[in-house]
């Protein structure tokens, strides 16, 4: 059952393999988790001549794991100014999920950085670590488990910002998201908030944050989406992704999230963008129609399942 | 014997379930653990086993579960995504003092002082109804462990009256 690190490993540096087939490669690494692994998706990340969106997937999956040994690459990756800037900003996050205070210094280096989603990821991620200092070692932790009265996260992800106390009422919380006058940091919570939640409302209050005025909050709010696979949030979504004006990076999360809600509609409007100008945004629908596809067999088989019983 | 064969059942937790409770009752996957009872394939199973593999960029993850079937062993395996429905039979386990055995069909004495006459001798394990019929024939005076679940009830254990 353990996988073997190995062979993962060259899949992940052969740039020939396709793209669908690496990044699996890259997800099961990130649930081995082990050193070997960590060390293999460093390696991978370092490679500038690879695909930009196969290497911001490996920055996120290093903050997932969460292996303060694959600092100095992200760190490396950051302090580049001429590297991809959805690579960069992912290195951002990733070293705030990993929390580490070694990342400190270089994170308030590039909060001004020229490129804005690079800048406002190096101002998340400081707050995030920031956070975690005040509520002591355990908060992560203690969310996770529901215990310090926050939204409770069902999901197997390490977030760039905490959810919100569950007392705050979705109204509340749909003002707090689409307030630009708070700090990101305190809209993100609400976004996080309003994800486990996943109620009609919050996709509603959700679908709003698309028209925010910051690619970077837009791209967010995509993924979440992606979390929630809730299919009120299809029409929103194939929007995006179908506003070729959009930023790649905000329509790369739009097929992603399409993707993880799968489905024929979803694979309908991803077929349509797998050659799409844009090298992120088609990279995206092709990984997505995989993701689909793979979650979709056991979906299938449930709809069987339950219209026979 | 036939102390392993009640041995086996002795872990079975039948608490919380109740005579006219519907079949099944709707569940998250990622919420059934070992030990814990699931439906595969519209048949009632007990978890022996279950491993969660987490495949995606936004940290869905599957339950990939290793069950045997209730009523004939069968071992059966399953994978659902933790955040899917899924559904858990109720299990009932009753005891009945045994009366009488004709032409494979038992006759057992119900709490009320009636008479239970509608079950068989189990197919299952293989001669476990020779077994169960050979110790009555000698005389013994014995209790049966009759399994519901599903609309199934079946023999799972007897045991020799003190």
């Amino acid at each position: 059952m353990a996988p073997d690190v190995a062979a993962l490993r060259k899949c992940l540096l052969d740039v020939s393999q396709p793209i669908q087939k690496r990044t699996h490669a890259a997800f099961v690494l990130r649930t081995d988790g082990e050193s070997e692994a960590v060390s293999a998706i460093g390696e991978a990340l370092r490679n500038k001549q690879d695909s930009a969106l196969l290497r911001h997937e490996l920055a996120y999956v290093l903050g997932q794991i969460g292996d303060r040994k694959a600092c100095p690459n992200l760190i490396a990756v950051l302090s580049d100014e001429n590297d991809d800037s959805m690579v960069r900003h992912e290195a951002a996050e990733a070293l705030g999920a990993i929390g580490e205070v070694e990342a400190v210094p270089v994170l308030e280096t590039f909060v001004r950085d020229s490129v804005p989603e690079v800048a406002d990821t190096c101002r998340l991620s400081l707050d995030l670590i920031r956070w975690r200092h005040q509520r002591g070692e355990d908060a992560s932790l203690a969310q996770e488990k529901g215990q310090i009265g926050l939204d409770k996260s069902p999901y197997m992800s390490v977030d760039p910002a905490p959810a919100d106390r569950v007392d705050v009422s979705t109204a509340e919380l749909e003002a707090r998201l689409l307030d630009t006058s708070l700090p990101l940091f305190a809209r993100y919570r609400a976004m996080f908030s309003l994800r486990n939640r996943n109620t009609t409302e919050a996709v509603a209050a959700l679908a709003q944050g698309l028209k925010d005025p910051s690619p970077l909050f837009r791209h967010e709010v995509a993924y979440v989406f992606g979390q929630m696979q809730n299919p009120a949030s299809v029409p929103a979504l194939r929007a995006v992704l179908e506003d070729g004006t959009e930023h790649r990076m905000v329509r790369h999360e739009a097929a992603e999230a399409l993707g993880a809600v799968g489905g024929a509609d979803c694979e309908g409007v991803l077929a349509r963008f797998v050659r799409d100008e844009e090298v992120v945004v088609r990279e995206s629908c092709e990984v997505a129609l995989g993701i689909a596809e793979y979650w979709g067999e056991s979906v299938a088989r449930e709809v069987v399942e339950s219209s026979a019983s | 014997m036939a102390e392993e064969a009640a041995a086996t059942i002795e872990d079975y937790d039948f608490s919380g379930t109740t005579a006219g409770a519907s079949d099944v009752f709707p569940s998250e996957a990622g919420q059934i653990k070992k030990g814990g009872y699931i439906m595969i394939k519209g048949r009632p199973c007990k978890v022996v086993n279950v491993s969660t593999s987490k495949t995606g960029k936004h940290g869905h993850a599957k339950a990939n579960f290793t069950a045997v079937d209730i009523f004939n062993g069968k071992k059966v395996e399953d994978v659902v995504p933790t955040t899917h429905t899924t559904y858990v039979p109720n299990v009932n386990r009753s005891e009945y003092q045994l009366l009488d055995i004709e032409d494979g069909f038992v006759s057992l004495l119900q709490e009320d002082g009636g008479t239970r006459d509608d079950l068989k001798l189990p197919d299952y394990p293989e001669g476990f109804d020779q077994e169960i019929l050979k110790a009555y024939q000698d005389g013994k005076s014995l209790s049966l462990s009759v399994l519901s679940a599903c609309g199934i009830d079946q023999i799972i254990a007897y045991k020799e009256e003190a």
